[in-house]
């Protein structure tokens, strides 16, 4: 191990889960004094907070208790090259392959946590488009201080903690990026880990980007991974997430917006694979007309369980929320989504619609749905739903009286159901995004 | 005439709550032949077609129906299909986000599946479509929307004889095509059936007034009242019916 011990923090009285991480934290090597103070900061707020309990609304429909009971601790050293890597390395690099949205598209590659340039791809980047390495960006510019802030929330203290690596997407004012770019989050070592991934997206004015991530891997880990984006007023940033995680994985993944004047920012996340998938995603509405669009679609079987959360804060008058949530559930699937939109005091005009759709396909999966609107202003308009049922039998009828076997009549409603949140994506997203559904839906077993 | 293509024996049936709705139905179709059904609201019409469909919700109590020599009953809806039976629904089902174009390929290569033929590939596909619609006098456009959802009445109607026409079954059974039709869908859709006609196909044409029979001539028209044919004949039961309406029904049994 290299690195600094940290003995201010170690020195608490910690909370039994807290104390492995304690022990295990170790600042890394030729930081910045600023950032190992923020990892110090994060260190004790996380020290302090420990793992949610089941009191906490948020986090109360995951379930804890064996993250807590076997701690997985992050990599001390940079991974070996992929070679090396363990005996998943021909399979991951298939999955690698499928998780790209195009051939020749920009490709950026984390694997187990860090930035892989053997796997990314080195073609030069678009004019006004940085991106890189956090942490390389982080060693050399004192700029990015204010931005890698201890957050709070304590998986999201933890993660500054800890966090290795992450990308940073800059893209200049006025710059146009139709490409998608791709982030593909590998993981590919064979040990039991955690990867805590930190990383941010800053888009200068009237520019406009497309983002795709792909969590893909194979057996047991933690991810924790966090994303703060910025948008200058009027930049437009379309965000698409992928869940591909390993059987056994856990996945965190937490993202704070923050939205200048008349900025847009479109949010897509389909929960496809994993054991624990929670998906976070809060925008923060600071400038006038700033408009926010958060779909989100979990396909589940077996026992996984999905929490997907999201909170929209208006400040500003005239802001514009859209969100859709969809959740099929089968086997003894566990999902729930839980959405708050809160309109502040002086945010007129607002308009915010949440609606939550859910699928139960069989009788022991469930379902829970909160959607909760708080406004504090007089002149807005805000709505929301939530429905839960069963396919249609009259529609499943229909199909097999044209010949489709139940079990594919039964997969075309249920991909008609959940592709309503890709409504955003354009061609060859959606192609891809309907495919990987498609993929996913081929192997759903729906046990009762 | 050799083995019929439908033969429905002594049908009895009843709905989930126990209220018999057929009640000894008797019927051979033979291929190349078309049949029609007519009666008053409530005699069976739609329970015959749903039960030869095999839509849930009916319990067979007694009777037997043999197609193509195998028993109909024991067969689940989509073998039913493959094996060549079609229904054209009275109220079309409607399925937002499914592909009207995507859905139609989808059924046909599972029937082709179950035959083990291979699919048919999407260029084809729309070429054999493009020539069905133009029999049809239907709108391009109604294969890139979703399936029957947002269509009106007549374009529901036209789009379960398009699905016909792909599909190309040997048992057509049309449950109410006519019904809720203006009298230009109604030409159309009768265009449709007529052009469908062939000597290795049989359509079973269920209908509540004789508008569709004047177009499409059947070889046999049967009365069903209270669950039972009450009466078959020719294409003129069918004129008479519509002169004196089912009073008469109530002496003919």
């Amino acid at each position: 191990m290299s690195g600094r011990a940290a003995g201010r923090v170690s020195a608490l009285a910690a909370k039994p889960e807290v104390q492995p991480y304690l022990d295990a934290f170790v600042l890394p090597e030729g930081e910045p004094f600023w950032l190992w103070r923020e990892r110090e900061e994060s260190l004790a707020r996380f020290a302090e907070e420990g793992f949610p309990s089941r009191k906490n609304e948020s986090w109360r429909s995951i379930d804890l208790e064996p993250l807590a009971k076997n701690p997985l601790f992050p990599l001390a050293e940079a991974p070996q090259a992929l070679a090396a890597a363990g005996a998943f390395q021909g399979a991951l690099l298939a999955r690698l392959e499928e998780a790209r949205v195009e051939k020749k598209g920009l490709l950026f590659v984390l694997r187990d946590g860090r930035f892989d340039p053997a796997l990314s791809s080195q073609g030069e980047l678009p004019e006004g488009v940085r991106l890189g390495s956090i942490s390389a960006a982080a060693r050399s510019e004192t700029l990015l201080r204010p931005r890698l802030k201890a957050p709070s929330g304590p998986f999201a203290a933890l993660n500054a903690a800890f966090f290795r690596d992450g990308f940073f997407l800059e893209i200049a004012p006025g710059t146009i990026l139709d490409q998608p770019i791709e982030i593909v989050h590998l993981v590919a070592a064979a040990a039991s880990l955690s990867l805590h991934t930190r990383s941010l997206v800053l888009l200068g004015e009237e520019s406009r980007a497309t983002l795709c991530e792909s969590f893909i891997g194979e057996g047991r880990y933690w991810r924790n991974d966090r994303v703060d984006i910025a948008l200058a007023p009027s930049a437009e940033l379309s965000r698409f997430l992928i869940l591909e995680e390993g059987e056994n994985a856990i996945h965190f993944d937490e993202t704070e917006a923050v939205l200048g004047e008349a900025a847009r920012f479109s949010s897509c996340a389909i929960l496809l694979r994993g054991r624990t998938l929670r998906q976070e995603t809060n925008v923060i509405s600071e400038g006038r007309g700033a408009r926010s669009v958060l779909n989100a679609a979990a396909l589940l079987s077996g026992r996984q369980e999905a929490n997907i959360v999201s909170a929209v804060e208006h400040h500003a008058a005239e802001g514009e929320t859209r969100e859709l949530v969809k959740i099929a559930a089968s086997g003894r699937a566990h999902g729930a989504f839980q959405g708050r939109i809160t309109v502040h005091p002086g945010a007129q005009k607002v308009d915010a619609h949440q609606l939550s759709q859910n699928l139960l396909l069989s009788p022991r999966a469930a379902v829970d749905a909160k959607p909760e609107l708080e406004i504090f202003a007089d002149d807005v308009k805000c709505s929301h739903g939530a429905a839960v049922g069963d396919l249609d039998e009259a529609q499943i009828f229909y199909c097999r009286s044209r010949g489709l076997p139940q079990r594919e009549a039964r997969g075309l409603l249920i991909e008609a159901f959940l592709r309503d949140v890709l409504a955003e994506a354009t061609t060859p997203l959606a192609r891809h995004l309907s495919s990987r559904l498609s993929r996913r839906l081929a192997t759903l077993e729906e046990e009762p | 005439m050799g083995l019929p293509l439908l033969a429905v024996e002594d049908l009895h049936a009843s709905l989930a709550d126990g209220r018999e709705i057929l009640r000894g139905i008797n019927l051979r179709v033979h291929e190349g032949e078309v049949h029609a059904i007519m009666g008053p609201n409530g005699s069976g019409k739609s329970t015959l077609a749903a039960v030869l469909a095999g839509r849930e919700g009916y319990r067979v109590e007694a009777g037997r129906v043999f197609y193509r020599g195998r028993d109909l009953l024991s067969m689940a809806p989509e073998e039913r299909a493959a094996e060549g039976l079609f229904l054209a629904f009275q109220y079309p089902v409607e399925i937002p986000g499914v592909n009207n174009m995507v859905f139609l390929r989808a059924a046909l290569n599972a029937q082709r599946r179950r035959h083990g033929e291979s699919e048919i590939d999407a260029g084809e596909f729309l070429r054999a479509v493009k020539k069905k619609l133009a029999l049809l006098d239907m709108d391009e456009a109604l294969l890139h929307r979703a399936l029957n959802a947002g269509f009106s009445g007549g374009e529901k109607k036209r789009n379960e004889i398009l699905q016909m026409a792909i599909l190309e079954p040997r048992l057509a059974v049309l449950d109410e095509v006519d019904s809720g039709l203006d009298i230009d869908a109604l030409k159309a859709v009768a265009k449709g059936v007529e052009s469908l006609r062939a000597p290795d196909r049989a359509i079973v044409l269920i209908t509540h007034y004789e508008r569709l029979l004047e177009q499409l001539a059947p070889d046999h028209v049967h009365v069903l009242n209270a669950g039972r044919i009450v009466e078959s004949g020719g294409r003129e039961l069918a004129a008479e019916l519509e002169r004196h309406g089912y009073a008469f029904l109530g002496e003919g049994t």
